[in-house]
């Protein structure tokens, strides 16, 4: 399978905000995604995985290392790789058709083929009766799948994901894991998913990058090799092949939690 | 009783129970002034010469009315039609005042929001500025236009775009960097986030500055039209005044009331209700 995105040697510093001190926020750090995959990547908070997901954005300039998208160095945002923030990233004064439409309204594409377009994702997402309300009408997990939809809808060529399920209850967020799995069998894309849940990295990714305390270092890369169409959690949890992998990788990310409490 | 109660009941329906308890308690106030008043006119505790009587406030709008013919009198500044050249004239010129304004305090005020090194260029020159009140600008402003409407005009530009250079800036700056990010990265120019984002972003922001800039720019330009205009409503209360008319100044004094409410009520509230309530940008009584 040919290569979609290529991390290379992706160092990354930035000052601190109150103490002006320089932050070593990456380092070194390769990583080489296939298309279609799916990677999840955890590590303790403050890690860097969220500086390295806006370093892939666009949205945070890297001066260290080399960023390539299908062979095409990155310089800034681009349509190319959608982004699911965290929460309350769908824009308030806008309904959640409109919203969903909003990446092919700034393409410019005509209103007739937009709303076909949104009416397909609206379906996706399971949105179907909710396409007029303003998000302050939907609940949290409504919240998210407008998100969702919205970066899914302006057909992006990688997807990168940045804690979106960590605001939503415990009950929805189980589902919106279980829709994700399926959009990702839909649609095929490239997804990074970045947590700091473990059971969320495990169930979802094909490969789970497990990062460093700062400076952040890819740590290890484990593979969980379940067939997406299986997972399921109402399987997944007695299921050794998915138990292990999640307590390896947990294994790997307390290893780093605790040295840093030693300290 | 029963008469009251149906009375009562189909009022309620035709507007609704909170409005019509609004609307009740809303108007006691004036009722009792108005009571006031006229107890005034009967019992005399004020000459008349202070305070006329509604009667005599009624018929000055005939008398000022006086020699009425036709839509062009009713505008042209003559001795024809005093009241309603006088309105159209104030009105004429909030009109003038606010579409220019306006939107030169809104485009000026996202342009300091969205650029730090601009607005740190800006933002102390508006202070500066700013901090002289609306009509301590007026003996300036009769020796830069003399007395007329370009200097009440000026008066009411000033007062209207400072208040919407700030309120837009300031909710420019308030509006979440997730937004612009999630615009920009679906491929989105910076004018895509200045009309996507900040304009909407800012708007509670914004309709407070457009209701602080109506409130403060309309009696701005009352106070520049008694000092330096030589038409409008407050050219009128000044020359009545000063003739002892009375009852024109109560008059003009009730017209600018009504006036102000009417643009509150029927303008600047529903352009409330229409977007940032919408939007679920603001506290919403339930």
């Amino acid at each position: 399978m040919p290569e979609k995105l290529l991390v290379e040697n992706l160092t990354h510093h930035y000052p601190d905000e109150y103490t002006g001190e320089s932050v070593h926020a990456l380092d070194d750090v390769d990583l080489s995604v296939q298309e279609g995959e799916f990677i999840s990547v955890v590590g303790p908070s403050g890690c860097g995985k969220s500086t390295l997901l806006n370093i892939l954005a666009g949205l945070l300039p890297y001066h260290v290392g080399k960023v390539t998208v299908d062979g095409h160095m990155i310089h800034g945002p681009g349509p190319e790789r959608g982004v699911v923030f965290q929460e309350h990233a769908i824009l308030p004064w806008r309904t959640v058709n409109r919203n969903i439409g909003h990446g092919l309204e700034i393409r410019g594409v005509p209103k007739a083929e937009r709303d076909n377009r949104v009416a397909q994702f609206v379906d996706l997402v399971g949105l179907t009766g909710f396409e007029d309300k303003y998000p302050h009408e939907l609940s949290g997990g409504m919240k998210q799948r407008t998100a969702v939809a919205r970066t899914l809808c302006a057909d992006p060529e990688v997807m990168l994901m940045d804690e979106p399920f960590a605001a939503v209850d415990a009950q929805t967020r189980i589902t919106l894991q279980e829709e994700l799995i399926r959009i990702s069998i839909a649609t095929k894309k490239t997804i990074i998913f970045i947590t700091h849940s473990v059971d969320e990295a495990a169930f979802l990714a094909d490969r789970c990058v497990i990062f460093s305390r700062r400076p952040g270092r890819i740590k290890a890369i484990v593979d969980v090799d379940i067939p997406r169409e299986e997972r399921i959690w109402g399987n997944m949890n007695a299921d050794t092949r998915f138990t292990s992998k999640r307590d390896e990788i947990l294994h790997l990310v307390r290893e780093e939690v605790s040295v840093e409490h030693e300290e | 009783m029963s008469i009251f109660n149906d009375l009562s009941i189909a009022l309620q329906r035709k507007i609704g129970r909170q409005r019509l308890r609004k609307w009740i308690l809303g108007s006691i106030p004036f009722i009792f002034l108005i009571i006031l008043w006229e107890m005034n006119s009967y019992f005399v505790w004020l000459e008349p010469v202070y305070i006329p009587t509604s009667g005599s406030v009624w018929e000055a709008i005939f008398t000022l009315q006086e020699g009425c013919e036709g839509v062009a009198a009713a505008v042209a500044l003559d001795n024809s039609c005093l009241m309603t050249t006088h309105i159209f004239s104030s009105i004429g010129r909030v009109i003038l005042a606010a579409v220019v304004g306006l939107p030169l305090g809104i485009a000026f005020g996202v342009i300091a929001g969205m650029n730090r090194t601009l607005s740190k260029f800006l933002e102390p020159i508006g202070i500066f500025f700013n901090s002289i009140s609306g009509i301590a600008w007026i003996p300036l402003a009769i020796v830069w236009f003399g007395i007329g409407w370009q200097t009440t005009l000026f008066i009411m530009l000033n007062t209207i775009f400072w208040l919407l250079f700030f309120n837009t800036m300031l909710g420019v700056r308030g509006v979440a960097k997730v937004f612009e990010q999630s615009v920009l990265t679906m491929g989105g120019s910076r004018w895509d986030v200045i009309t996507q984002v900040y304009i909407p972003g800012a708007m509670p922001s914004i309709i407070t500055g457009c209701r602080m800039a109506m409130g403060f720019g309309w009696r701005a330009l009352i106070a520049a039209e008694m000092i330096g205009g030589d038409s409008g409503l407050g050219f009128m209360i000044f020359t009545s005044a000063a003739e002892f008319k009375i009852e024109e100044v109560f008059l003009g004094v009730i017209i600018i009331s009504i006036i102000f409410m009417a643009t509150d009520r029927y303008l600047l509230v529903p352009m409330e209700r229409w977007t940032i309530q919408r939007w679920g940008l603001v506290w919403k009584p339930t």
